[in-house]
């Protein structure tokens, strides 16, 4: 286990190494440097030039990634000029929300796959079992735009049920009861929408994952020994079934930033997606690289965590 | 291919008798057959490429996409029979010619993908040890990308950005997919003695990849690469509706459900963005049917017929 | 000179292991083979699943790597074969074990029997069409099926296809890699009779690797028996079958199966005493690590795997 472990941390290193100097690279490309956002375009460009030596921006390239990298691990990650304050405070402020949305709706999704894919699995071929694989169908074939358009439009402005946009009601006394039952309100809607879409792969995995084990010969000879229905199933098939679903949490990350980006622009939802696009059109840069560094960085920490559950779960993979 | 072994009769010797299979064209059109959805999404998709590339040539772009402030935001009519948007642009123009740019481009990745994806698999899972580890960590990392984000971040630095750029973007960060299942799937027929047998008749590496290997991939690349169409449509539309797809200029469906983030036309003017909505959503569900039945055709255990 | 000579032939896999997967250790599959095969001749090399038999004839023709050792055909260095020159390497073939997947499903029967004449020769799209219906009739097919695909083939048909392929560019040398143990029993004998027919016609050399007694003894010249890697004894079938005398070979010639049941009771019996004989002097037979000696001559055609006198 500890060997997995390891290796697979060691695997991760170059990863983010190289992550970062792609991000490097891209900001290196981007149009404009930290200084476009900070001066006032009368001042004379030799005070600029001064200032841009006095940066460090005309330093080769690998001192100013070193110090960009240096930076960034001590949690300065440089100015945005769109909001005049440090990067690291505006993305602090929406990591919150976006962390809220995204655990809620993991929690819906899980919520949602498991018993939806164990009675599928369970009960196959028969209506219920129909009615939910005629839901994973739409949804697979379903673009999440779409589908959170369609639900703010239903729910949002039609029914008026949840709130249009934004993150909490406006003048609510932070931590106070209505203040957080505010934010829940507001989150619920977009977290619902991304966890009708994310939950049907999962429940298609599970469904296929009961059928498969179910005609498996270990399930057989526990039939065949007497063990009730409810036994044979919760011993054998869903502890064989579920425990690789428990892991995968760490890969839906890739998923949820991807629909965080979708989810955030269409509710309004002040979070890190929004603030990216936000800040990627009036072409705040700074804001811009640390999103995707702190994002890439999620990713690959996710994809860390379930390879490791996953060893532990499944001890095919350690002996690899 | 197929072969008339009734007309042929086969000179056999009198204990054995051959053992027929159909062929493999054979089994994707019989399972296409029997399953009626799939059928009918096949026809659809026929028909509705044929219709948007058909009318299009008709169609002027560059009229389509020029704002007239005399007509906008009209209800479907006679005129416009699906309406105008904000510019006074008639939407059924462009939602043919968005339809057809979404799925040149749906297709055009996909063969990009798709062609990386078959080299850079058969390599590394065909010649394995150190190429394969090295080949399968750059796989690794490009995986571990926020897709989303990085696409996003080049279609907005790139200068001079075009349908060409932005098709080898969305390329660049999505072959991998397809090298890994390829990678797989070659591994494993790289032990079949079929491949060790042509190796003692004197076959090149390279030969042994390209016509004896890769015609044994063909099912699932054909599988992987229709269900990657459906997938990529919806990429690229989502995209777009992001403002970060086609320039402005070319229509997609994206751009059209993109209009719906205005709430007065998400509530008011559902003939801008439901049509393309709904076109986007029957696309991904046809091309998906194909998908799956072609799927249930080369795995023998799931077939229906 | 020997037509074949493998001299200390060994063929060690790495063992990855530990935290970067580095070399931890080696399974020896092949530890010291040492065979020479006469010309026209048929030599068998007999042993259980994991002796290292196949790995022999794998590496003699080059899908294994070779970790030391010599081999020598027609008295030219042939160890390194995938990098010596062609006119050799058309002289080696192969025939595989399972005929269904050592044919390319995707072919057609045209395309994989000309497959070796097209890297070797250059022929037109009629001559090599000829030349396949040729040697389609020569392994007993009918030349129209040359358009047909392998699955409309039987087990038997196709190893003829496998049989046509691996003569297609008229070699000196076919190592026959268990062929026939894919096959029905009933199609076995024929396809037995008709390799030997074709040894005749041909004048071919075989390496046949099987791990039927039975069949070894009605293909063979000369047999190896191969255990752990290593050769534990080495003669003439009459050698073998009549006088074995390392303790392994005796429980193997034990264990063939006596047809008439009059005999069943004395068979049992005798194989009890060889098993018994077994149990006792396993350690005469075999090293600390329960690998065989080196070869002793006993007879003039007779080597043994016994511990040196003394």
């Amino acid at each position: 286990m500890w060997k997995f472990t390891v290796r697979r941390i060691f695997v991760m290193i170059p990863q983010v190494i190289l992550l970062s100097v792609i991000i490097f690279i891209l900001a290196k490309m981007m149009p404009g440097d930290a200084l476009s956002g900070l001066i006032d375009p009368n001042i004379d460009p030799a005070t600029i030039e001064a200032k841009r030596e006095a940066l460090g921006l005309n330093n080769p390239w690998y001192v100013q990634y070193w110090d960009w990298i240096k930076n960034a691990v001590q949690g300065d990650l440089g100015q945005s000029f769109q909001f005049k304050m440090p990067v690291s405070e505006i993305i602090g402020q929406r990591l919150t929300n976006t962390f809220w949305l995204a655990l809620l709706t993991l929690i819906i999704t899980y919520l949602i796959a498991i018993p939806l894919g164990i009675t599928s699995g369970r009960f196959n071929d028969t209506w219920g079992d129909r009615l939910i694989t005629g839901y994973t169908y739409v949804g697979f074939g379903m673009p999440l735009f779409i589908f959170a358009l369609v639900m703010l439009w239903i729910f949002g402005f039609k029914l008026g049920w949840f709130p249009s946009g934004g993150s909490v009601k406006p003048g609510l006394d932070p931590g106070s009861f209505e203040y957080i039952v505010s934010k829940f309100k507001h989150m619920l809607l977009p977290a619902l929408s991304a966890a009708l879409i994310a939950t049907v792969g999962t429940v298609q995995y599970l469904r296929s994952e009961i059928i498969d084990i179910k005609q498996k010969d270990f399930i057989q000879t526990a039939r065949a020994k007497g063990a009730s229905e409810s036994r044979v199933y919760n011993r054998h098939i869903l502890r064989n079934s579920l425990l690789p679903i428990a892991a995968f949490f760490g890969y839906e990350i890739t998923g949820l930033i991807g629909g965080s980006i979708f989810i955030e622009n269409i509710f309004s939802y002040p979070g890190i997606g929004q603030l990216f696009l936000g800040s990627i059109n009036i072409r705040d840069y700074t804001v811009v690289t640390s999103c995707v560094l702190l994002f890439g960085i999620a990713a690959i920490l996710g994809s860390l965590l379930s390879d490791i559950i996953l060893s532990i779960v499944d001890p095919r993979i350690r002996i690899k | 291919m197929e072969i008339e072994t009734s007309k042929n009769p086969l000179l056999l010797s009198k204990v054995e008798e051959p053992a027929k299979t159909p062929s493999g064209w054979r089994i994707i059109w019989r399972e296409l057959v029997r399953d009626k959805v799939a059928l009918l999404s096949l026809i659809f998709l026929v028909l509705i490429t044929a219709f948007v590339y058909g009318i299009s040539l008709f169609l002027d772009q560059e009229e389509i996409v020029t704002v007239d402030l005399f007509a906008i935001h009209q209800p479907p009519s006679a005129d416009f029979w699906l309406g105008t948007d904000y510019g006074g642009r008639d939407i059924f123009g462009q939602l043919i010619i968005g339809t057809r740019n979404s799925l040149s481009i749906g297709i055009l990745v996909t063969v990009m993908t798709g062609l990386i994806g078959i080299i850079f698999g058969m390599v590394s899972g065909y010649f394995g040890g150190a190429v394969d580890n090295i080949m399968m960590r750059i796989v690794d990392f490009f995986m571990i990308l926020p897709f989303l984000m990085i696409v996003i971040v080049f279609v907005a630095i790139v200068p001079k950005y075009s349908i060409l750029s932005f098709s080898l973007i969305m390329t660049a960060f999505l072959w991998m997919g397809k090298a890994r299942l390829i990678r797989s799937k070659t591994l494993q027929e790289r032990e079949l003695d079929y491949v060790q047998a042509s190796k003692t008749l004197g076959s090149s590496n390279f030969r042994i990849l390209f016509t004896q290997v890769l015609p044994n991939l063909s099912s699932i690349i054909i599988v992987a690469m229709t269900l990657n169409l459906a997938a990529n449509i919806g990429l690229e539309s989502g995209l777009s509706f992001l403002g970060f797809g086609f320039p402005e200029s070319t229509p997609s469906l994206g751009t059209l459900v993109s209009y719906a983030r205005n709430p007065q036309t998400l509530q008011d003017r559902w003939w801008i963005w439901v049509p393309a909505s709904l076109l986007i959503l029957v696309l991904m569900l046809s091309i998906n049917n194909v998908g799956q039945a072609l799927k249930r055709a080369t795995d023998a255990r799931q077939r229906r017929g | 000179m020997s037509f074949l000579e493998v001299t200390d032939l060994k063929v060690h896999f790495p063992v990855k292991g530990g935290l970067f997967g580095r070399t931890v250790g080696h399974i020896k599959a092949v530890d010291g083979v040492s065979l020479s095969i006469e010309k026209g001749k048929t030599y068998g090399l007999v042993g259980e699943s994991g002796s290292g038999k196949t790995t022999t004839g794998r590496a003699i023709i080059g899908l294994n790597n070779i970790t030391s050792g010599k081999i020598t055909f027609e008295g030219r260095d042939i160890t390194n074969i995938r990098k010596v020159s062609k006119d050799i390497r058309k002289d080696v073939q192969m025939i595989f074990q399972d005929p269904y997947s050592s044919l390319n499903t995707k072919k057609r029967v045209i395309d994989i029997v000309a497959e070796p004449i097209r890297n070797y020769e250059k022929l037109t799209k009629a001559e090599e069409t000829k030349r396949v219906q040729e040697l389609m009739e020569q392994v007993g097919l009918s030349p129209e099926s040359i358009y047909k695909y392998p699955h409309e083939f039987s087990g038997g048909q196709r190893q003829r296809i496998g049989i046509a392929r691996a003569i297609a560019l008229k070699p000196k040398l076919i190592i026959a890699d268990e062929p026939v143990s894919a096959l029905d029993v009933s199609v076995q004998a024929q396809v037995l009779n008709f390799m030997q027919d074709i040894q005749k016609e041909l004048g071919l050399t075989y390496l046949f690797i099987s791990h039927d007694l039975g069949v070894i003894k009605h293909m063979c010249d000369r047999i190896g028996i191969m255990y752990k890697g290593r050769y534990v004894e080495e003669g003439s079938p009459a050698d073998i079958f009549n006088n074995p005398q390392h303790i392994y070979t005796k429980r193997l010639v034990a264990a063939i199966p006596d047809i008439n049941p009059r005999n069943r009771a004395e068979h049992i019996k005798f194989r009890q005493e060889v098993r018994s004989e077994y149990e006792k002097s396993y350690d005469k037979y075999f090293n600390s690590e329960g690998l065989a000696y080196m070869l002793q001559p006993v007879s003039e055609s007779h080597l043994v795997a016994l511990p040196e006198k003394g």
